[in-house]
């Protein structure tokens, strides 16, 4: 039996009475990458800004390893690595100052806060580049930093938002393989993303959102074969089908 | 302890990125700078030289008239030895040469007494003075004919004296009316020389003295409004970082990585305030070593108003940056405020030469107090406890700005 690691339960929130989350629950299981998949709008974003503690619900709770965000949040912030969906870094600085400034916000000595950034920077095939101003990386290479920022400390559970955006294909491989790695090490991680093929390919299970509600929760492979034949069919068909074709904001 | 540590870390991680953002280095510090060395320079011959006013005169009578006491009783012997604002008077011995130099530009003019002075004095028939001044030189001309004015009262008052003295000794028998002898008589010890005898001089100066009279450096007052206006500005400034952060969602990954709301203000204060602390450091050193600033008589309490000036510059920056939405907002507001501010609050030009209505509105802004409190203790020679009020006023703007920015602060753009 899976250990359960995020229970989120009836998760509401609105935004000038327009409701952004609509009584979301769901499970996620330690060591699971578990995709939450959506059209733009469908409350994703509000969903792991809720999660990680930046946002306050408005009913409902989240329990991460066994804290609540709502009355714990200490206690789930030093559990929890986030890579939001905008290039949280500061530009102006190296990579190396971003990751050591994180590590040390996080709580760790300079010395460790060093050797992880260099290590963290080292897994994402950026450690020649570790003192270059990020302003002067690719869109591929800052979404690597951004990536290794939300790695530095010791978090149990990593929320990725759309992390492969603008990336070029050698980039979103290496991130790809970076995700599988942390998993395999025992890492859980909430992966939002837009490319069907992405989640298909990493994640043990998948929620579609639309309206502020989870509309189906599956694995992929289960998900496909509601539709048709799992190997003819495409996730992206599932998400379709489920989510309809009208153009979304 | 781990807030204060995160605090630090946060106002260190600011100060880095504004050590290596050269365009902010240039505007905050060298840009302020060549204000205050072109500036300075213009105000140099303002006020640092004593332009002292100077009186020519010259007579055309013979030696031993009236008209050569007179003169030699106002004349200066010892320059070194006026009072401040009190004129030189200049005894011209050659009258054709005193003209030649009115008409050839090198002299704005001089006062003229006639061959007949004397006669005319003591026969009653009057004299007259005359001005010889350039066309130009109004000035000159009106200060001339002020000073004619002056002695021709004193001797006329003088005269009528004796006249009178004259008159009723005669009605008595006591004089047989040689008047011109009887009045040299009495006039005599009137006009004679002010430093050798004990009777006081035809004319007198008084020299009405409101405080110190004393030439002063330029920088004492052009550094210190540029010093109070770069600050403010710099902190505006910084409200755009701020704004920058929250959109970009590195206060978020903060808020996410255990950083208490707290530490993120006070990080973000304190980086802004030592930016505005290094500011007044490099201002007061180069104003010492190379403008010759002069600290007063208590440079403890310029010190203190330099630092709360930069404490209620750097709430301000944070409390602007809770209240705008964008980066582009914060500056434009920032900019406008401290353009605003800087001349209401006399970082242009001194307060104390501005109307009373205008000094009252000073009172606002938070640049009014700090250079009320400046100009007092660097030129009017105040000591701390003059300009407490003023440091008091400063801590409750910081006071009032870090309230509302505590108020309002957000680490989301949503």
């Amino acid at each position: 039996m899976p250990e359960e690691y995020l229970v989120a339960q009836e998760l509401h929130k609105s935004f000038n009475e327009q409701k952004a989350v609509d009584g979301v629950s769901f499970t996620i299981y330690r060591g699971e990458i578990f995709g939450l998949l959506g059209p733009n709008g469908a409350g994703k974003t509000t969903a792991i800004r809720m999660m990680s503690t930046v946002l306050e619900p408005d009913r409902g709770d989240v329990i991460i390893g066994g804290h609540s965000v709502r009355r714990e949040a200490d206690a789930v912030r030093s559990q929890i690595g986030v890579c939001p969906q905008e290039l949280a870094l500061y530009e102006d600085l190296s990579a190396l100052d971003n990751l050591v400034f994180f590590g040390r916000m996080a709580g760790m000595s300079g010395k460790e806060a060093r050797a992880q950034a260099m290590a963290r920077l080292e897994l994402m095939g950026l450690s020649e580049r570790a003192k270059g101003k990020v302003d002067k990386f690719s869109g591929g290479m800052k979404r690597r930093v951004n990536l290794a920022v939300g790695l530095m400390g010791h978090p149990e559970m990593l929320f990725l938002d759309e992390p492969t955006v603008g990336v070029d294909p050698q980039s979103r491989n290496n991130i790809y393989e970076t995700i599988e790695g942390l998993r395999d090490g025992g890492m859980t991680i909430l992966y939002t993303t837009h490319y069907m093929e992405e989640a298909d390919r990493l994640c043990d299970r998948v929620a579609i959102m639309d309206g502020g509600k989870i509309i189906a929760l599956d694995t992929p492979y289960e998900l496909r074969s509601q539709i048709g034949e799992p190997e003819r069919v495409t996730l992206e068909d599932v998400f379709l089908k489920l989510t309809g074709r009208s153009l979304r904001d | 302890m781990r807030q204060l540590r995160q605090i630090a870390f946060i106002a260190l991680k600011d100060l880095k990125r504004f050590s290596r953002d050269r365009p902010a280095l240039l505007a905050f510090i060298l840009f302020p700078f060549l204000f205050v060395a072109v500036f300075y320079f213009m105000f140099e011959g303002v006020g640092s030289e004593d332009d002292r006013l100077a009186f020519h005169l010259a007579t055309r009578e013979g030696a031993g008239g009236m008209s050569h006491q007179i003169i030699t009783a106002m004349e200066t012997r010892d320059p070194s030895q006026l009072q401040p604002g009190e004129p030189e008077i200049v005894w011209l011995k050659d009258y054709a040469e005193a003209r030649r130099q009115v008409e050839d530009g090198e002299l704005g003019g001089f006062l003229v007494f006639p061959e007949d002075f004397t006669e005319g004095i003591m026969m009653g028939y009057g004299a007259r003075l005359e001005v010889v001044a350039d066309a130009e030189a109004t000035n000159t001309r009106m200060a001339l004919y002020g000073l004619a004015q002056a002695i021709a009262t004193q001797v006329g008052a003088q005269q009528v004296v004796t006249n009178t003295t004259v008159a009723l000794l005669v009605e008595q028998g006591l004089a047989t009316g040689e008047m011109p002898d009887i009045g040299q008589a009495i006039m005599g010890p009137v006009s004679a020389q002010s430093g050798a005898s004990t009777v006081p001089p035809l004319i007198q100066y008084e020299t009405e003295k409101v405080g110190e009279v004393k030439a002063e450096q330029p920088s004492n007052f052009v550094i210190l409004g540029y010093l109070v206006m770069f600050v403010f500005f710099a902190a505006a400034q910084s409200a755009s970082l701020i704004v920058r952060e929250r959109q970009n969602h590195t206060l978020e990954r903060l808020l996410a990585s255990s950083v208490a709301r707290e530490s993120i203000l006070g990080g973000m204060f304190i980086g802004t305030a030592v930016k505005g602390l290094l500011q007044i450091v490099i201002f007061w050193t180069v104003g010492l070593l190379i403008f010759k600033m002069d600290m007063g008589l208590s440079p403890t309490a310029v010190v203190l108003l330099s630092i709360l000036m930069t404490i209620m510059s750097a709430a301000f920056g944070l409390m602007l940056a809770t209240l705008v939405k964008t980066e582009r907002a914060a500056g434009s507001i920032g900019t406008l405020a401290a353009l605003i501010l800087a001349p209401l609050g006399g970082c242009w030009w001194p307060l104390f030469i501005l109307p009373k209505w205008m000094q009252s509105l000073a009172k606002i802004t938070p640049h009014g107090w700090a250079n009320t409190g400046f100009n007092k203790l660097m030129l009017f020679g105040a000591d701390f406890g003059d300009v407490i009020p003023e440091m008091l006023a400063l801590v409750v703007f910081a006071v009032i700005f870090g309230i509302i920015a505590t108020w309002r602060f957000r680490t989301s753009a949503a």
